[in-house]
């Protein structure tokens, strides 16, 4: 079992021990990531403390060579082989801008990737909608069924099974809801573009990549890690179908999609 | 130039996409992509071959007049030192 000030989870099969002493940060945490919490023993232990206070757990974000180190904020994350460090988190805001940073740089491990994206379940598949802030995900996640949304903000993409899976996440953004650790196979990744009309355009492997990139959650500047994202993004555009799609703020736009 | 090698920027994450060289600065995460010429050359250079020995490859790929190709070649590889895709 855990100790009291351990919280337990997983997102997109990625599973976390969050250590947390301070008491009033991990209640929030823990209504945060309800829908995510997993008491299994396991996963990655991530040491966090608040501003101002000491991290007890380890060398603090100076670090090692070969440690991935990122600062946000007044923040920072250390990830090594083993272990992570949250230092200087002020609010539970920022702890989940940091755990969004550790789960990029763990799932680039386990061919997966996080995207600017809504998510919408249809019939068991996910459908995928990327496009920067104002393109419409929530916009989009507001139209579709209640219920059927994963997220409207950060979709989490993986490998899994032989095929690509849509993973729900915590991450919200204006169209909040507590989010569902469900998964399902992509049916396709759409590339949202507002218009007077409902259709879709299928795009080529390439311009796929490079329409891709630019909403992927990346924070490395790493050689190797860049190079395998390439590699990972071109096998997911390679084996997930995608358009871009062009819409109206009705409801029909789902008519275009399931077509 | 034309007995000179032209080295691909080791820093640079990169991957050929549907015939087409796409190109990754993880300093700054631009991205790159290169027409189809420009990705020829970007091969050729990979393989180490010298300026003028790309051009005369360029010259047989796209049916072009030596002069011509040696023209292009060198137009190009200018454009991708600028940018610092690649070092002489």
């Amino acid at each position: 079992m855990y100790s009291s000030e351990q919280l337990g989870v997983s997102i997109g099969n990625v599973p976390l021990r969050l250590h947390i002493p301070e008491a009033e940060l991990r209640e929030k945490a823990r209504l945060r990531y309800a829908q995510f919490l997993e008491e299994a023993q396991g996963g990655l232990p991530v040491f966090t403390t608040c501003a101002g206070a000491t991290d007890d757990h380890g060398t603090g974000t100076s670090g090692h060579a070969g440690d991935f180190v990122y600062t946000w904020e007044d923040s920072s994350l250390r990830l090594n082989d083993t272990q992570a460090h949250f230092e200087g988190v002020r609010h539970e805001y920022g702890l989940d801008s940091l755990i969004r940073v550790l789960l990029s740089m763990l799932l680039a491990r386990q061919r997966g990737f996080l995207l600017h994206a809504a998510t919408v379940m249809n019939n068991g598949r996910a459908y995928v909608f990327t496009g920067k802030s104002g393109a419409g995900k929530s916009t989009i996640a507001s139209l579709s069924p209640e219920g059927t949304v994963l997220t409207d903000e950060i979709s989490l993409l993986k490998h899994v099974d032989g095929g690509w899976h849509a993973f729900g996440t915590p991450f919200w953004g204006e169209f909040r809801a507590e989010g569902a650790n469900v998964h399902a196979p992509i049916a396709g990744l759409y590339f949202l573009s507002q218009a007077s009309e409902d259709r879709v355009e299928k795009v080529s492997l390439r311009e796929s990549i490079r329409a891709i990139l630019p909403n992927v959650l990346f924070f490395s500047r790493e050689l190797q890690v860049t190079q395998d994202l390439l590699c990972l993004l071109n096998e997911f555009a390679s084996s997930v179908p995608c358009w871009r799609l062009f819409f109206r703020r009705k409801r029909s736009l789902w008519n275009v999609i399931t077509a | 130039m034309s007995s000179e090698t032209i080295t691909l920027n080791p820093q640079l994450a990169w991957r050929e996409i549907e015939g087409r060289v796409v190109v990754i600065s993880p300093a700054d995460s631009v991205v790159h992509e290169l027409n189809e010429t420009a990705t020829f050359i970007w091969k050729q250079a990979e393989s180490g071959r010298s300026v003028a020995e790309i051009a005369d490859l360029l010259s047989l790929e796209f049916c072009v007049e030596p002069t011509q190709a040696r023209s292009d070649t060198e137009e190009l590889l200018r454009m991708l030192l600028q940018k610092g895709l690649v070092t002489s």
